[in-house]
């Protein structure tokens, strides 16, 4: 019987030695939240476990999340996960192309009926049948339901997939819907953020792969570990916003003393994410860090919410964009003047009648 | 010309405990919150640990948020278990046609200068009811949702995200529920207007005192004979 591959023997292979492998393991358990005791448990599933076939379909998108992933920043972390999934689809990264691509996508989906993860980047514009995203001929969505239908669950990566992102915001031309609300009989995560994080995108994976289940999600089906904060919560400018120390525009002393970004419009009171935990490039920083507001790229519908550089949203307002402020003060405005001529016209009809009495009392 | 003078006990303690805490309340709410979203008045340089300027503008507002919520509750339940006359939610039936009829579209013609007569009400007037419902009993529970659901974010699988968290799929993301907070919000200077305004013209109109009634609880009714 041939013995299927572990990780533990891909690592083996590509010279990680044990400490390393160890290393990985715990790094990973903080990641996810669990506790030291787990890290066996992690050991045991990579020493053990088979390597999963994964598809990584690419649909109305930028490949962002594709360029964050595999600048996965731990040195063996971005090793591992090529190695512990077989990543056997990736338009991207596949030295494959055209229909033996195609060919392999369907043999996947045949030899490892219900056992392969589908992974999906972008969404699918789904008016017009779907012709604004077209793979082989076949349009997206189709290709979508149809290598989702077998699949043991499905990883929405990015805004695209979980949220739509920019492809959706207002007109949404090409009627560009999000993974969860065409794949719905499925065991799906979102994994939001224009392009998510890549700890958070391999934590992702090594928890299915350790525990076979999705990590634990909230309302919006994202993993919690990763998104059940606000980076707001957790930001380390914050104590500039309790103090109500804000940057008032970008070249001024205090954004040169690094206080709170939120007059500058940044969304991290808003935004579920671990920016300001994880941080991006191994560590390195993260938007607020380096003096940007956050955008809230996470975040549903946030080109929606913009501008990003003010704190207070646009909402249409009869054919204008104006602010929630601006609204109401015309609102305002609008019944002191209603009430104001209401006052004039009842003064008017009060004076004719006390003249009548008047006149009545007279004659 | 002699001048009879009727006295009718009309808003109760309890109604009148809840005007003043509820007015109080909103202002509040109303300017605390004006701050978080536009904070003005940044602290000198210096420390952020030696000012605590917009950690206490959010204590003000989530605090009197909890006693703006307890006393609407508490409206709430006098409004259907009070046995209190002009108190109560009994005569708002704006799901019934009848309610939409003859007293109300006199007061709306009166209101329109359309008749003459000016219907005096000891209650609230049907418009006044309408007026009321949607912009106060309407406006305080969309604050008070989407208020929860904001306040349950710092403590996401804590009670009050449990139990009022879901109101964020309503808006698709937080931020919008952020913006529609903020936007409903201006609801309560605009029904003050309108407020203020229609207690000062019937208490001139009518001569009914409804300005003091809030106070004393009384409403007079002036009959002129001659």
């Amino acid at each position: 019987m041939k013995k299927e591959t572990t990780y533990a023997d891909i690592f083996e292979s590509r010279g990680v030695n044990r400490r390393d492998f160890l290393k990985f393991c715990s790094l990973m358990s903080v990641y996810l939240g669990y506790a030291s005791t787990f890290v066996p448990k992690f050991v045991h599933a990579m020493e053990t476990k088979p390597r999963i076939p994964v598809i990584w379909l690419h649909g109305l998108e930028c490949t962002c999340c594709t360029e964050s992933f595999i600048r996965s920043s731990h040195p063996i972390t971005e090793d591992i996960i090529f190695n512990m999934i077989s990543l056997d689809y990736q338009e991207t990264l596949s030295a494959a192309a055209g229909h033996q691509l195609e060919a392999v996508r369907k043999q996947i989906m045949k030899e490892y009926k219900g056992k392969y993860i589908l992974a999906v980047e972008g969404n699918a514009p789904t008016k017009d049948d779907g012709v604004y995203c077209m793979i082989n001929g076949e349009s997206f969505t189709n290709v979508l339901k149809e290598t989702a239908a077998d699949a043991l669950a499905v990883i929405a990566w990015g805004s695209c997939a979980s949220f739509g992102c920019v492809q959706n915001a207002k007109p949404n031309p090409t009627g560009a819907t999000p993974v969860h609300k065409i794949i719905k009989n499925k065991l799906l995560v979102n994994v939001p953020g224009c392009p998510p994080i890549a700890e958070v995108m391999t934590g992702v994976i090594t928890h299915f792969l350790t525990f076979g289940k999705l990590p634990e999600l909230d309302r919006l089906k994202r993993p919690k570990a990763f998104y059940g904060t606000r980076i707001h919560d957790k930001c380390y400018r914050r104590p500039f916003f309790d103090a109500g120390m804000f940057v008032e525009s970008f070249d001024d002393e205090a954004a040169n003393k690094g206080w709170c970004l939120y007059k500058m419009g940044c969304k991290g009171p808003t935004t579920f994410n671990s920016c300001s935990t994880v941080k991006w490039n191994g560590g390195t920083s993260f938007p607020i860090q380096a003096g940007h507001p956050c955008l809230g790229c996470s975040e549903p519908g946030f080109w929606d919410n913009g501008p990003f550089y003010t704190r207070l949203a646009n909402v249409s307002f009869l054919g204008t964009n104006s602010n929630a402020d601006k609204i109401g003060m015309v609102a305002v405005g609008a019944a002191a003047a209603g009430m104001a001529a209401h006052a004039v016209v009842t003064a008017i009809k009060k004076n004719r009648q006390n003249s009548e009495t008047a006149k009545i009392e007279e004659g | 010309m002699a001048q009879s003078l009727e006295q009718q006990y009309v808003w109760r303690l309890p109604v009148r405990v809840y005007h003043w805490i509820n007015a109080l309340c909103v202002t509040s709410l109303f300017i605390t919150g004006l701050y978080i979203a536009s904070p003005i008045l940044s602290p000198p340089i210096g420390e952020a640990v030696w000012y605590h300027q917009m950690a206490w503008f959010r204590y003000i507002h989530f605090g009197t948020a909890f006693v703006f919520i307890a006393n609407f509750l508490f409206r709430l339940y006098w409004a259907l278990f009070g046995d209190d006359k002009y108190g109560r939610f009994a005569g708002f039936k704006p799901w019934s046609p009848d309610w939409w009829g003859q007293p109300f579209k006199e007061q709306l013609k009166s209101y329109l200068f359309i008749k003459k007569e000016e219907p005096n009400y000891y209650g609230h007037n049907p418009l006044a009811a309408l007026t009321h419902f949607l912009f106060v009993f309407c406006g305080t529970l969309f604050m008070m949702f989407t208020g929860l659901a904001m306040y349950g974010e710092n403590n996401p699988g804590g009670f009050t995200d449990t139990f009022f968290g879901w109101v964020v799929l309503i808006f698709g993301s937080s931020q919008s529920m952020h913006t529609f907070h903020h936007l409903v919000a201006w609801v309560f200077p605009v029904y003050l207007i309108l407020h203020i305004y229609a207690v000062i013209r019937h208490d001139i109109v009518n001569r009914s005192s409804v300005t003091s009634s809030i106070i004393t609880g009384y409403k007079h009714k002036v009959e002129e004979s001659s």
